[in-house]
């Protein structure tokens, strides 16, 4: 049987105490984030931790939402920052850099495993191609970019997401989206 | 790009695409993408560009996230009240601070007088008692003093101590 109750009933239920509440919640989200984590970071184990690290903020701070904003706006926001963080982290670090991460180190898992072995090597070639020019992008592009066409929210959810006026948000979607089709140009001479 | 309303064409393709732009502007692209070659083209990649964004292959969690979250989750509600305290960041932010204002306060101390004591007439005792100090040296030149009145020409300090500020010298033997 379906849950329907809206994610801001099942906060509510885990504020009052209702663990398993959160774990709907948990199972709504988790794969959601770790698609948002993972355009990141590229790098799929760490997208699991600081997903898990975003549901322990949630568990530990539950009090902290307050029913003004969606519930799926305010994690977004959570695991968002989470990811920037990790990303400046590991700038300071100079782990992470262009060169030193392969994609043959990345795992995609095909949308459609049933569908033709022809289809699939299409899909993991332009989804490889892709995702290194997501990697290309300054950060603010390639925040837009994951929230607004990978992750097909809405410009509102982006604007709370990102606490930027509306109106930027679509101007830098479209700057976005012009400099990405410019990396994948480059990267395809 | 070929020229300004090249730029403001492709300025306005994500609205175009949204179809959220007024109907003359829309005719306004319209009509500049029949004829510019360029903007057609790029107009047709970006399309096809975010129809391969659309298509992405998703990745999905492992299969023990939940179960490993919860288990987490379990670990942190059993650990001791005063861990919870000394782990929370309200307490490590306060710690810092204690911790800031006490190296603070030694440096500024040692800065502002590292040795000498603070009044040159002495200092005062826990009962509140002054206690009158003399450096050594002036106490021996004193007694040299005394001596060269006395006519005397050798002084021995066999076996005297000379204390000054916590530390003591010892002497075995010396002459003048």
């Amino acid at each position: 049987m379906t849950d329907k109750k809206t994610d801001e009933q099942l906060i509510a239920e885990f504020q009052g105490g209702q663990e398993q509440a959160f774990v709907k919640l948990v199972d709504r989200y988790k794969d959601r984030l770790i698609n948002f984590v993972y355009r990141f970071l590229n790098d799929m184990t760490d997208a699991e931790d600081l997903v898990q690290e975003t549901f322990l903020k949630v568990y530990k701070n539950k009090h902290a939402y307050r029913e003004i904003a969606k519930f799926s706006t305010w994690i977004y926001t959570i695991a968002g920052n989470l990811a920037r963080s990790e990303l400046r982290k590991r700038k300071r670090r100079k782990t992470f850099t262009m060169s030193q991460l392969s994609f043959d180190d990345n795992e995609f898992t095909p949308v459609d495993p049933g569908k033709d072995t022809e289809g699939i090597v299409f899909n993991t070639y332009a989804g490889e191609e892709i995702m290194k020019a997501i990697k290309e992008l300054a950060e603010p592009f390639k925040t837009i970019i994951i929230l607004r066409d990978i992750q097909e929210l809405s410009y509102e959810d982006i604007s709370t997401i990102l606490d930027i006026p509306m109106g930027t948000v679509k101007s830098r979607v479209n700057r976005a989206r012009l400099k990405l089709q410019e990396t994948l140009s480059y990267l395809r001479e | 790009m070929q020229n300004n309303e090249c730029i403001y064409i492709s300025e306005q393709f994500t609205k175009y695409q949204d179809n959220s732009l007024s109907s003359e502007i829309r005719a306004r692209i319209d009509a500049h993408l029949t004829v510019c070659s360029p903007c057609h083209q790029l107009y047709q990649d970006l399309n096809k560009m975010l129809d391969q964004l659309h298509k992405l292959p998703p990745v999905s969690s492992n299969q023990d996230f939940t179960s490993n979250l919860l288990h987490h989750i379990k670990a942190i509600n059993q650990e001791p009240f005063w861990y919870k305290i000394y782990a929370s960041s309200y307490t490590r932010i306060a710690g810092s601070a204690i911790a800031a204002g006490l190296i603070v306060a030694l440096g500024m101390n040692i800065w502002i007088d590292p040795i000498s004591p603070r009044s040159p007439q002495g200092q005062r005792n826990f009962s509140g008692e002054q206690k009158a100090q003399t450096h050594p040296t002036e106490a021996i030149t004193s007694q040299l003093d005394s001596l060269q009145g006395s006519g005397a020409d050798t002084l021995e300090l066999n076996n005297s101590t000379i204390n000054s500020k916590g530390s003591s010298l010892q002497l075995v033997s010396g002459t003048k």
